[in-house]
């Protein structure tokens, strides 16, 4: 388990982390979101030991040290490989820093070139790779020697949606395989879709810190969708309605002012009678994020 | 020491298959090769239009001199006429005519041009001697009268000898040694200050960071880059013992190398000596500077300039070595062969000179050798943090950042 306590880091004059806090279970996922800024990159750096923090990070109980580099994988948020060497130069000799023999890590190149569908061979070079299929090289460098903590700034960016499934479904099979996991990430819909926990940073100082469901429901369920033949204006006359967003054509989302009052809408909007869709939900992850950005700007 | 080693052999790899390498390598060869063969054509091409014919009357007098002139004649041609034929083919420079009438010598050279200063001195002693003899032989002279008329004045020079002044061989090495270490501390300071520049603030250093700490990883670049250099001198001294036997083996050189054995035997021994450790330690120093140069630089894109204090240095060494080479006991000489970054160049100095002790050299090479260990501990430590800082400030900000960082 990773484990962050209480760490803190200050730049000259800017508080980049303020008393964060949080565990990373083995096999478990966590996402740390945020604006740009927040201190997700600042956090991984200090996990990583690139700078000097205040406060205590273990792995596995011991504080991280050079013995564990060897089961760290780590993808940093801009892409960066040796773009004159080829593909297999490059797994190979950033798996070799990983105490991993070439002949262990040779045979199976091939195998994860498939899984990740790179247009190349073993043999093409780096340089010779479009931007997509270079990420991919390095989400393999990252993968191959199967970390048991996977650290992943931004792994989707620059990503389309079919090699985003790529890499959320080798994500899924490191945690299955034991792994640690934290990423952070600017898209909710792959936060949602992976993190067993999360962890928001605004201006380094964590705002949000739970499970998926465990987070939305401090929202309370102010969220209800609709699907009836009222008008919207007819819709925002409704108690506890504080507005109403047409997402369809007689589909509606009601943002309530508060929970309770979702059984007074259900019987006067369905006197009785059938009704398509009314489902009342806590705020999406999406709304969340700019619910408590939105609070820092008020 | 296993991540190490991975990172020393990925670099040595790198820079031995690169272009630049092989031409750095490969340049000095051609080079000695494209002389050799443009001098040997040359020579080809000019040889017969530079030789002379000896034509005479009489056969004892043409053989004696031709006895006595070991090169550039041509004894082929026997007639004025046929010189005068091979003359205007350009085949021939000029003809000399001996004539003897029982009396006086006379000589008359016909040629393009005026003879050479050599073939003139060496015709006008064979001439002196000959009339020397008919002249003895014609006054009646006494064997006696003969050797008191050939008694000729003495001149002899006596130098004293100063402490500190080089002979020829001394010279010859001091030459190589400095223009050996100026080269190679200016070829490898930039190529180690690029091999580092060209990594910095990209986020392939995260990663490596992630899988080893940072001072196995620069530990291993500097011995990558200095796997390389020992390459380089193997090869060297290879071409060089190669060239040696060829010379050996060449009856044109053989003369040549037999004449100078004993020059070339003691510039040998003042190289392959302890000069070498100094060579060698040079090269770290300079190198772990040229690194450590490479770190501090704003970007990767300004690798280029990394190398230029290290440059700096190096020239200002180089020159530095100058003025001294014939007053090995001036103050400074002595200083600077203590001083790390310039005892490499001044100390093999004073060594090839016979200036100084057993002792002093010992304590130069203590002070070396502890400068490279805490400069290679201070870059160590620091490794990590130069290398992933990430700013605009210039290169002499990040310097100055680096020391006050440490203090």
């Amino acid at each position: 388990m990773l484990s962050i306590q209480h760490i803190s880091k200050q730049f000259d004059t800017v508080k980049a982390l303020t008393d964060v806090s949080f565990d990373v279970p083995n096999g478990q996922i966590l996402g740390l979101i945020g604006q740009n800024g927040a201190g997700k990159s600042t956090t991984f750096h200090s996990i990583l030991n690139f700078i000097k923090y205040d406060g205590s990070i273990t792995w596995q109980g011991h504080p991280l040290s050079a013995d564990d580099f060897d089961t760290i994988g780590y993808l940093p948020e801009e892409r960066s490989l040796m773009t004159k060497l080829t593909i297999e130069q490059q797994i190979v000799y950033l798996a070799r820093l990983k105490n991993k023999s070439a002949k262990d890590i040779r045979p199976r190149i091939d195998d994860w070139l498939g899984r990740f569908a790179v247009k190349g061979t073993r043999k093409s070079r780096i340089n010779d790779l479009s931007k997509g299929n270079q990420q991919k090289v390095q989400l393999i460098c990252t993968l191959i020697h199967h970390p048991k903590l996977l650290i992943l700034d931004e792994p989707f960016s620059g990503l389309d949606p079919v090699n985003a499934d790529l890499l959320k479904q080798a994500i899924l099979n490191a945690r299955d395989d034991g792994a640690a996991i934290i990423f952070s990430s600017h898209d909710m819909e792959n936060v949602s879709a992976l993190c067993d926990h999360l962890v928001m940073l605004r201006k380094g100082e964590m705002v949000l810190n739970g499970t998926l469901n465990e987070v939305r429901s401090q929202f309370g369920k102010t969220e209800l969708y609709v699907t009836t033949d009222w008008s919207a204006t007819r819709l925002a006359t409704l108690p506890g309605v504080a507005d109403v967003e047409t997402r369809q054509p007689g589909q509606y989302l009601l943002h309530l002012t508060d929970p309770a009052v979702g059984p007074d809408i259900f019987a006067e909007l369905t006197q009785g009678h059938y009704i398509e869709e009314f489902s009342q939900q806590p705020p999406t992850l999406d709304e969340i994020f700019r619910m408590k950005v939105g609070e820092d700007h008020a | 020491m296993r991540k190490t080693w991975v990172v020393t052999f990925e670099t040595y790899l790198r820079q031995i298959k690169s272009w630049s390498f092989l031409f750095m390598v490969l340049g000095p060869f051609l080079m000695i090769g494209l002389t050799i063969g443009i001098s040997y054509l040359s020579a080809n091409s000019a040889s017969s239009s530079k030789q002379v014919a000896v034509i005479s009357t009489s056969q004892p007098l043409r053989r004696d001199y031709i006895k006595q002139q070991d090169s550039g004649l041509n004894t082929k041609i026997t007639t004025v006429s046929a010189a005068k034929s091979a003359m205007g083919k350009n085949h021939l420079a000029g003809y000399l005519l001996l004539s003897d009438n029982q009396q006086q010598i006379h000589a008359d050279y016909h040629g393009s041009s005026q003879m050479s200063s050599a073939l003139k001195a060496q015709t006008q002693n064979f001439l002196s001697r000959y009339q020397q003899a008919y002249n003895y032989q014609q006054a009646k002279l006494t064997t006696k009268q003969q050797r008191l008329l050939a008694r000729t004045p003495v001149l002899q020079q006596h130098i004293e000898k100063k402490a500190g002044t080089a002979n020829l061989a001394k010279t010859i090495s001091f030459w190589i040694l400095v223009t050996m270490i100026y080269i190679i501390l200016i070829t490898y300071s930039t190529i180690a200050a690029q091999e580092i520049a060209s990594d910095k603030g990209t986020k392939i250093m995260e990663i490596i960071f992630s899988s080893t700490t940072a001072t196995s990883y620069f530990v291993g670049k500097i011995a990558g880059i200095l796997l390389v250099i020992l390459t380089q001198i193997v090869i060297y001294l290879l071409g060089g013992w190669a060239a040696f036997q060829f010379a050996m083996n060449s009856a044109s050189l053989k003369p040549l190398i037999t004449q100078y054995q004993s020059l070339i035997d003691t510039v040998l021994h003042n190289l392959l000596s302890i000069n070498l450790v100094y060579l060698f330690l040079g090269v770290i120093i300079y190198t772990l500077l040229a690194a450590y140069s490479g770190a501090v630089v704003a970007k990767a894109e300004d690798a280029s300039k990394a190398a230029q204090p290290v440059i700096m240095l190096g020239v200002f060494g180089f020159f530095a070595t100058f003025p001294f080479q014939n007053n090995m006991d001036a103050l400074l000489v002595k200083i600077l062969s203590y001083v790390p970054f310039f005892s490499s160049y001044f100390m093999p100095m004073r060594i090839i000179n016979g200036t100084v002790n057993g002792w002093e050299q010992t304590i130069s090479l203590i002070v070396l050798l502890a400068a490279i260990a805490l400069f290679a501990g201070y870059i160590g430590s620091q490794y990590q943090r130069l290398m992933l800082q990430t700013d605009n400030h210039s290169f002499w900000q990040h310097l100055l950042h680096g020391w006050r960082h440490q203090s």
